[in-house]
């Protein structure tokens, strides 16, 4: 529960002719974490090379770089895939040989022709754009260019021209441009072009067509119109090979990946002329399996052997073993980082405290209500693994809120119709606010306490971890010091309580002095922070100046009130600017604006508490976090621990 | 002729005045704790935040570490908010 998946270092070593069938049964297992084996690496590897992808990596990658190509084509993805059954290997790999070659080369076709059809309406588009200008002209457009006497204009205008020369000219006038062709003789065209220069014409090409423009661009949009028809007759075509081989092509594309990764594990092996050796990790829960599962597909041509902990200079990979409850909140700690091998793995503890801190702070039934639904809503939306573990994480922060929601008494900042049973954080906000206020005294205590049991806990840990992980005198001294660092803090807490009688705290001011005016608790304390500084100083010395921490890190534990309060002090602010000053003055006499008031203030309210309901996820959700990540785990967990990928992959289409 | 006119002054202030005053006083230093710390944790977290992100960026693996490290000096408004609180309640 607190350690990691136990694994064992395996090493398989056989004769190539055995490499297909081994690699085949790994994979098919998807319990072998690979060591890629890195030349010139290790004395005993000497002589051996990293090895050759199998014969039919080539033509398999090729293969399924094609069905890659018309799978994006198609924009398949996986998860909309229909549920259907799963294809058997043996059929599926006859049905890739057989009848994916075919199919692939009418969806290449067809798609070849669809792009051909679409620059060709964009074409016909062009032309019909070049033709529209002159679509009221009634003239064949032969007949406006080719002229060695004439020159002829044609374009925009944007004021009316008029010429003393002989010219001819057409007006065609739309409500937003004026268009002109006007025609003179060559030796009048300077003047022509002075006038237009001043009327800010804009030439427009003629284009190479022969026939009116009114009659040409008929004619492409009779084009266009075939074109598209069709155009919409392929996509239909298409459209119907997506639906018919949605589920064989995500078939085919798992299995070709299958094959390909397959084909290339020898990459990551070490292999001689005639051998190969491999090494890897497998969940020692499931070696006799895999060991078994080798042995049958070889025929027990193979060499398996467990390697002893201390023959491996690798640490093992990580792969979480907690309990269902526990599971979602890996993904906290995947954040931080995986906890090495030989390290405790507090996932378990954290989603217990993360939950409970989450719900100090936003103690509040309403925020929590909110937050709940919108968890469980969400769930039917968020694809992917990460995300549904991040909605189980909120789902039981959410009812942590509820829970201290109803301890504290607290509804979207109102107070339930009981007194809050753990410490009232009602705050005297509003025009007839009374009563007692906030508790903050004992709500700063619990707070300490917290902090203090928190990283006791973690010291402790560490205590376990050095114990574990180190060797030889620095264990003793490492774990030492750990203790060291409790007893200093337990010291401190000892002095105060001699010193100064505090409520949910033992009072030891009433105890005899015994010298200088100290009494028993002081002078206990005062003998545990010294021995803990020695036992500290014996670690490392350097670690005095960390002294202050002790401090500052349970203080920090102030912010579960802190941000608590702040979100409550704006939960009732809200309330009493949108009930208190909006809406109830206009309900003593309400009138038809007054209405409208009304309707704004429960539009302020409503907003405001939205505000706060994602103000109070945050503040909430990174502040507890935060406390787990750099006040308990500095103290015991280092993390970097390697993922567990075994070779293989969760088969979704098929089955063997 | 000052310390007449403050003669006078306290004379005229009565008990509830002294008080109001003193209260006000206090909200006045809870509210100095908690806003200059707070720009203080401001300017720390501003070279670091930036950092974190870039380093974020390079690297997706460090976003554990860069972010306790961001949220580091976070305990300086802390303790001004602890220090807020008590001098309020």
């Amino acid at each position: 529960m607190f350690t990691p998946e136990g694994m064992t270092r395996v090493l398989i070593a056989a004769t190539k002719s055995q490499m297909e069938p081994v690699i085949r049964e790994m994979y098919r297992q998807h319990l072998f974490h690979i060591e890629e084996f890195v030349e010139k690496d290790k004395k005993e590897y000497e002589g051996y090379r990293i090895g050759t992808p199998l014969p039919a990596a080539n033509e398999t990658s090729r293969q399924l770089l094609r069905l890659r190509g018309i799978n994006n084509a198609f924009m398949i993805r996986e998860d909309e895939a229909d549920s259907g059954g799963k294809q058997k290997h043996g059929h599926l790999k006859e049905l890739v040989e057989r009848e994916l070659p075919s199919i692939e080369q009418e969806v290449e076709d067809l798609l070849s022709r669809r792009a051909k059809l679409d620059s060709q309406i964009k074409e016909y588009e062009q032309k019909i754009d070049a033709l529209k200008p002159f679509s009221s002209v009634p003239i064949d457009l032969e007949l406006l260019r080719g002229f060695q006497m004439f020159s002829v204009f044609c374009g925009y205008i944007s004021r009316n021209i008029s010429l003393d020369i002989p010219h001819e000219i057409i007006v065609s006038e739309s409500k937003k441009d004026r268009f002109i062709v006007l025609v003179v003789s060559n030796q009048d065209r300077s003047i022509a072009e002075q006038a237009l220069q001043n009327a800010q014409f804009q030439a427009v090409p003629v284009p190479e067509e022969t026939g009116t423009a009114a009659s040409r661009i008929g004619y492409y949009e009779g084009q266009v119109l075939a074109v598209k028809g069709e155009l919409e007759e392929i996509n239909r075509r298409l459209d119907e090979i997506k639906k018919r081989h949605k589920d064989f092509f995500l078939a085919c594309n798992e299995l070709l990946t299958a094959d390909v990764e397959m084909a290339e594990a020898p990459l990551r092996f070490a292999t001689t002329g005639e051998s190969f050796i491999v090494e890897g990790w497998v969940p020692t829960e499931r070696l006799e399996t895999f060991r078994q599962g080798i042995h049958y597909a070889t025929g027990g041509k193979v060499y398996v052997y467990e390697l002893d902990q201390s023959e491996v200079e690798d640490v093992a990979p990580t792969e979480y073993h907690n309990i269902s409850f526990a599971r979602p909140t890996e993904m906290l700690m995947d954040v931080y980082s995986r906890p090495r091998y030989t390290e405790i793995d507090p996932t378990l503890l954290i989603s217990i405290i993360f939950p409970i801190f989450f719900g100090i702070i936003l103690g509040d039934v309403g925020y929590g209500a909110i937050l709940l639904v919108l968890s469980l809503g969400l769930q039917r939306f968020l694809k992917g693994d990460e995300g549904q573990k991040l909605l189980k994480v909120l789902r039981n922060a959410s009812i942590s809120s509820i829970i201290f929601g109803i301890l504290f008494s607290e509804f979207f900042g109102f107070s339930l119709p009981w007194k809050p049973i753990l410490f009232s954080r009602h705050l005297n906000i509003g025009g007839h606010a009374g009563g007692h206020g906030p508790d903050v005294t004992s709500l700063m205590i619990m707070a300490i306490w917290i902090g203090v049991l928190q990283i006791t806990l973690g010291r402790v840990l560490g205590m376990v971890n050095h114990a574990r992980q180190d060797h030889g005198s620095h264990r003793i001294k490492a774990v030492m010091a750990n203790l060291g660092w409790i007893m200093v803090l337990w010291g401190i807490l000892a002095m105060l309580w001699a010193a100064f009688p505090m409520p949910f705290m033992p009072d030891l001011t009433g105890l005899p002095p015994v010298v200088m005016g100290l009494n028993m608790g002081s002078i206990l304390g005062l003998v545990l922070i010294l021995l803990g500084v020695v036992f500290i100083v014996r670690d490392s010395a350097l670690e005095i100046v960390e002294l202050p921490t002790i401090l500052s890190h349970v203080l920090s534990y102030a912010r579960l009130v802190g941000v608590g309060l702040s979100s409550v002090a704006i939960a009732m602010v809200v309330n009493f600017i949108a009930i208190g000053l909006i809406i109830e003055p206009q309900l003593e006499s309400l009138t038809a604006f007054g209405v409208i008031i009304v309707i704004m203030g429960a539009l302020v309210f409503v907003i405001g508490h939205l505000l706060n309901t994602i103000l109070g996820m945050l503040g909430g959700g990174l502040q507890s976090l935060r406390l787990q990540y750099v006040e308990f785990f500095t103290k015991f967990y280092k993390g970097g621990g390697k993922k567990y990928t075994p070779f293989g992959m969760k088969k979704r289409f098929m089955e063997d | 002729m000052a310390d007449a006119a403050t003669a006078v002054a306290a004379t005229e202030m009565t008990v509830e005045m002294i008080k109001a005053s003193q209260l006000g006083m206090k909200a006045l230093g809870a509210g100095l704790a908690v806003g200059l710390t707070g720009i203080a944790t401001g300017i720390a977290e501003m070279a670091i935040g930036s950092a974190a992100v870039g380093a974020t960026a390079e690297n997706k693996d460090v976003f554990g570490l860069v972010l306790l490290l961001t949220v580091i000096p976070e305990t300086i408004v802390i303790f001004g908010l602890v220090v807020s609180l008590l001098l309020l309640f």
